[in-house]
């Protein structure tokens, strides 16, 4: 029997994935499972298992192509038969003598299935319901604004998606697109030599990537603090332990204690840790500390999340991050793991810049920017002295946040982390 | 026991056990009698059962359906052929002033159990008035059922519920499918309920109700367009009148998108009656406009134009795609 496999929805909200590589080929047999296809979607690279053992009949993409969700890939011969069959039922169509007096009555003796009452010849289970209730002139204008009606939260009877509210949801994501109708198109530059120019169409997540960058700039109105930090009693602190932990395979780097004293911060002031609903004019706390670790990778920058790192020891932190961003690295990074941060970190540091203006992980409020730790003279009780400093720059949407809470925000962290000892006592 | 009948042969197996089942059930019509009907639906009645109770009649419709008012007022439950639909005219005035109205005429005291039976559409290179598919006229008629089978165990089941109800009932045989397969069916006795459909496929994305001969065309287009992703749910509407109305609903509101297929011209048609009833129950939830797939507004051609008239499962297809692309 021929077993057609749809692109499965893979969840949160993906509508379609780049086939990157098939991994079976047409007549392989193949077991329930098993890996069939690299996908590459918005967020990961993931591959798609077998729903069935049989033997592969027909692929139905080339690598590169676009599969849109529900759309068959793949198509399977199941239950030991081959290609195409159709469970041929038993046909003795032997024509019988026309009857009747007038015309010519088409007669045979082919066998149709015999009837129970109910019967149904099922070719799919049926999916769910279809669930959004809108009017046609509704869903037209949905269509004509480029709004998926599927997003729009209904205000209507019963949930009825009306006209105010796709045009409320297109409001809301105006910014984006004005900026995407711009189409600031290199079609539109005239080099003089461009035949020595090379068009290279962007991966999927790069695209994405681009996409939610200009979305978070031109969204929110960003601001940037900067400060140094002292923190060579944390660099000796840190020393300490490091050895001893890397024994138990723990690899202590700053990023932990930083974490920790950004939830101190965060829990002091919960505007960082929140966002901002432009259509309803609120503000969104969270009470509960997901850090978004950004990670450089092969397929660009990605942002794993530390989950609730609030509950966490630094010793435990060090391990998840590990774990985090080497997955994140060679692309094993799962998309739940890829989503929900409430504030997130990078460290162009650890590659060698001091001060930066990174970019809000939208729709976050703050994101906190480490540089590289430097030995440099500072004045201390009057002396010039040798020591470790932490530049910092931490971007915060001004719209919800001043000014002043972005200093008061990096003195505490200096603070936090120029002394070890009370950041643990706090933690 | 069951055997392997098509439609007419159980149409025919229908007649016979409802005559042994009941000495009321009184059959006749023009060349019903000793010829068996001109296709052979009544074959083997009279011998079994007797000039009295299967017989042959004078070309008169009106008096065919005439006297069996008569009959069924007293008692009796005839079941008359129009030999074909487009011949019934002559007896429409029995049926709209007598049949149809009779329970109503006698505020409930008397019903009229008559079946009238009629094989119905085009498609078999007949002459002129052989073709009709004027089940709207009928079911436009307050007081009169309207059925239609598609199979050989719908049209068993469904004829004898037909004979067995207290009210009038109209028949309509597909006669370009009266041949064309078989089924495996119970040899004795049993009914299909009147006014429920039944959901032929199951499927997700476009709801397409039809009836009769044109439900295997339904199925032919559904398996074209399955290849391009598409899942259509079939319905065999069964009983135009009175429709199963939540059947019709249910599944529109579960897909979003409806095409009626009829062979019947498309205007003032079942199909216009379906497409109300969506647009007044389901709106919300549709996502295109329902539409109709139907023969075309003239006479029904003869022969040579019979292909291009009758809805082909290439035109329902074609059809299928654009509502699921609108």
């Amino acid at each position: 029997m021929k077993y057609e496999f749809r692109f499965p929805d893979i969840g949160e909200g993906i509508r379609e994935g780049t086939l990157m590589k098939w991994l079976v080929h047409e007549g392989e047999d193949i077991e329930e499972g098993q890996s069939l296809a690299e996908v590459e979607t918005d967020k990961v690279t993931t591959e798609i298992p077998s729903p069935r053992t049989g033997k592969v009949l027909e692929l139905k993409f080339e690598e590169g192509d676009t599969i849109e969700v529900e759309q068959v890939f793949i198509t399977i011969s199941i239950g030991g038969e081959s290609e195409n069959s159709q469970a041929p039922e038993e046909q003795e169509v032997v024509e019988e003598e026309t009857a009747g007096v007038v015309g010519e009555v088409i007669a045979s003796s082919e066998l149709i299935p015999a009837s129970t009452e109910g019967m149904i010849t099922s070719s799919k289970e049926s999916d769910e319901a279809k669930k959004v209730l809108a009017t046609p002139v509704a869903r037209q204008l949905a269509k004509d604004l480029n709004v998926d009606i599927r997003t729009v939260q209904g205000t209507g009877p019963n949930g009825r998606v009306m006209k105010e509210d796709i045009n409320k949801t297109k409001e809301t994501s105006q910014p984006i697109q004005q900026v995407k109708a711009a189409e600031i198109s290199s079609d539109s530059i005239v080099y003089s030599d461009s035949e020595r120019i090379e068009r290279i169409p962007l991966t999927r997540i790069r695209k994405t990537i681009a996409e939610q960058m200009v979305v978070s700039r031109f969204t929110i109105p960003h601001t940037t603090a900067m400060d140094e930090i002292d923190v060579t009693a944390l660099d000796e602190f840190r020393n300490k332990y490091k050895d001893r932990l890397k024994t138990e395979d723990v690899n202590l780097t700053y990023l932990p204690f930083i974490i920790k004293a950004v939830i101190n911060i965060l829990k002091e002031y919960p505007e960082f840790n929140s966002s901002y609903d432009m259509e309803n004019q609120e503000l969104l706390l969270k009470h509960f500390y997901h850090i978004g670790i950004a990670t450089d990778t092969d397929r660009g920058l990605m942002v794993p999340v530390l989950r609730d790192a609030d509950k966490k020891s630094i010793v435990h932190i060090a391990k998840e991050i590990e774990d985090l961003t080497s997955r994140a690295k060679n692309n094993k990074s799962e998309l739940h793991e890829l989503k929900g941060s409430t504030f997130t970190i990078t460290n162009f540091g650890s590659i060698g810049g001091l001060f930066g203006i990174p970019i809000i992980n939208y729709p976050e409020s703050a994101i906190l920017g480490m540089g590289r730790i430097v030995k440099k003279p500072i004045v201390k009780d009057d002396e010039i002295v040798i020591a470790k400093v932490l530049p910092l720059s931490l971007s915060y949407d001004h719209r919800i946040i001043d000014g002043a809470s972005g200093a008061r925000f990096l003195n505490l962290l200096s603070q936090l982390l120029s002394d070890p000892e009370i950041l643990l006592m706090k933690s | 026991m069951s055997n392997k009948l098509n439609i007419v042969q159980a149409v025919n197996q229908a007649l016979m056990n409802e005559m042994e089942n009941d000495k009321t059930v009184i059959v006749y019509g023009e060349d019903v009698g000793l010829e068996g009907g001109v296709f052979r639906a009544t074959v083997g009645l009279q011998e079994k059962f007797g000039k009295e109770r299967a017989f042959d009649t004078p070309l008169a419709e009106s008096a065919i359906v005439g006297t069996g008012v008569g009959m069924a007022i007293n008692g009796l439950k005839p079941v008359v052929e129009m030999q074909f639909m487009g011949f019934s005219y002559p007896a429409f005035n029995q049926i709209i002033s007598h049949v149809s109205r009779m329970r109503n005429r006698t505020r409930g005291g008397i019903t009229l159990p008559m079946v009238i039976r009629a094989p119905y559409g085009g498609g078999i290179r007949a002459l002129e008035h052989h073709s009709e598919s004027t089940e709207a006229i009928y079911a436009h008629i307050p007081g009169l059922k309207v059925v239609i089978p598609s199979t050989p165990y719908d049209a068993k089941g469904l004829l004898i519920a037909a004979i067995r109800d207290p009210d009038p009932v109209l028949f309509l045989e597909p006669k370009r499918i009266y041949r064309a397969f078989k089924q495996d069916i119970p040899e004795e006795a049993y009914v299909l309920p009147i006014g429920k459909a039944k959901i032929v496929e199951e499927g997700k994305d476009v709801t397409i109700i039809t009836w009769g001969a044109m439900v295997r065309d339904v199925q032919k287009a559904s398996e074209m367009v399955k290849s391009k992703g598409i899942i259509p749910e079939i319905i065999d509407l069964r009983t135009i009148s009175p429709m199963d109305r939540d059947t019709i609903i249910e599944s529109v509101k579960k897909t979003g998108r409806a095409i009626v297929v009829h062979e019947a011209p498309k205007s003032f048609g079942v199909g216009a009656e379906i497409v109300s009833i969506i647009n007044e129950k389901a709106f919300l939830y549709l996502e295109a406009p329902p539409t109709r797939v139907t023969g075309f507004d003239t006479i029904f051609p003869l022969p040579r134009g019979e292909k291009h008239y009758i809805p082909s499962p290439e035109r329902i297809a074609k059809t299928i795609e654009d509502v699921v692309k609108f």
